[in-house]
């Protein structure tokens, strides 16, 4: 492609008196035979050449920038993953040992239950066993306390039978409340 | 020099790169830059029976995120479906082989691999170009 001579001059002045000048692939299409305007095309493609090179280095580095934060939005959804998963079994584990402790708990009050339980029995077996050997003593020694041993025999043994079975009844109960409440919960 | 340079591709950034390194080697004059393999597609289906229309080179990209269909497809679509007659290849960051096979399947003639200095594999591709127009190159990985 080629321009009058008065064109290249006018560009040329323009240049010279505005700073202003052609740019881009234009240049590479011009042809002429003057040399202040092959200077002009030639400082043209220079300076193009120079905004290109500056312009390609930038590009790279916001490339390069951004694969950078590629890479640590990638490690950060990978983290936040990971401390996600850790909560996740931080709070099964709160979970297990709660509910491990409520265990341990309920047996150790089973375990006291049992041993109030086998005291009390022993203790209710004992004073029934003294109390008939007591009156047997008084019947074979002719004693005339026997009517005596023998109402309080029987109004004893009728007390102690009584509480026993309340006391095994209470227990009974206590139970059953415990593991309904423990069943609703796992419910 | 060649007339006419379509590049397709997600990347706009690229983009500014592709037109850079281009115009630094004097590779062509008019470079159209696309984001869509679909835009792509609709350009070369408007263009069957102007081949004036068409560019002379097409460098498509292998992953095209928010397209329906992949570089390869794309290939297939442009060599197969709306007819041949550009030079056309993969400009990928990949170097996977199986994917090197399907576009050479699909009628690629060259893989150039994205990577930081991609300059001197456009300057060799610039010196290829010629067998290429006249399809007496065979296909080429430019690593």
């Amino acid at each position: 492609m080629r321009l009058t001579e008065e064109t290249e001059l006018s560009f040329i002045s323009l240049l010279e008196e505005r700073g202003i000048r052609l740019e881009g692939n234009i240049l590479k299409v011009l042809e002429t035979d003057s040399e202040p305007f092959k200077d002009y095309i030639q400082n043209g493609l220079s300076k193009d050449d120079e905004l290109r090179k500056k312009r390609l280095e930038i590009t790279r580095q916001v490339q390069e920038q951004n694969k950078e934060l590629q890479q640590k939005a990638e490690e950060n959804d990978k983290l936040m993953n990971e401390i996600k998963q850790a909560l996740a079994d931080a709070d099964q584990a709160k979970e297990d040992a709660l509910n491990d402790l409520d265990l341990m708990q309920k047996k150790s009050q089973f375990e006291l239950i049992g041993s109030i339980v086998q005291v009390a029995l022993w203790i209710i077996m004992g004073v029934g066993v003294i109390t008939t050997m007591l009156y047997a003593m008084a019947l074979f020694t002719g004693s005339v306390d026997t009517t005596l041993l023998g109402n309080t025999w029987s109004n004893l043994f009728g007390i102690l039978l009584t509480n026993s079975f309340s006391i095994i009844g209470t227990i009974m109960g206590v139970k059953y409340a415990t593991d309904d409440k423990s069943s609703k919960k796992d419910e | 020099m060649i007339n006419s340079i379509l590049l397709v591709d997600d990347e706009n950034l690229f983009h500014l790169v592709f037109e850079d390194a281009c115009s630094l080697l004097d590779i062509t004059l008019n470079l159209e830059s696309i984001s869509s393999a679909d835009q792509a597609a609709n350009m070369f289906r408007d263009w069957q029976g102007k081949p004036k229309m068409k560019p002379d080179c097409v460098f498509v990209d292998l992953n095209i995120i928010g397209s329906s269909f992949d570089g390869i497809e794309l290939i297939r679509k442009i060599n197969f479906e709306y007819g041949n007659g550009v030079v056309i290849g993969i400009i990928s960051s990949s170097e996977d082989k199986q994917e090197i096979d399907k576009a050479i399947e699909a009628g690629a003639q060259f893989w150039i691999v994205k990577s930081d200095d991609i300059e001197p594999r456009l300057e060799q591709f610039k010196e290829d170009y010629e067998g290429y127009c006249n399809r007496i190159n065979p296909f080429k990985v430019y690593v």
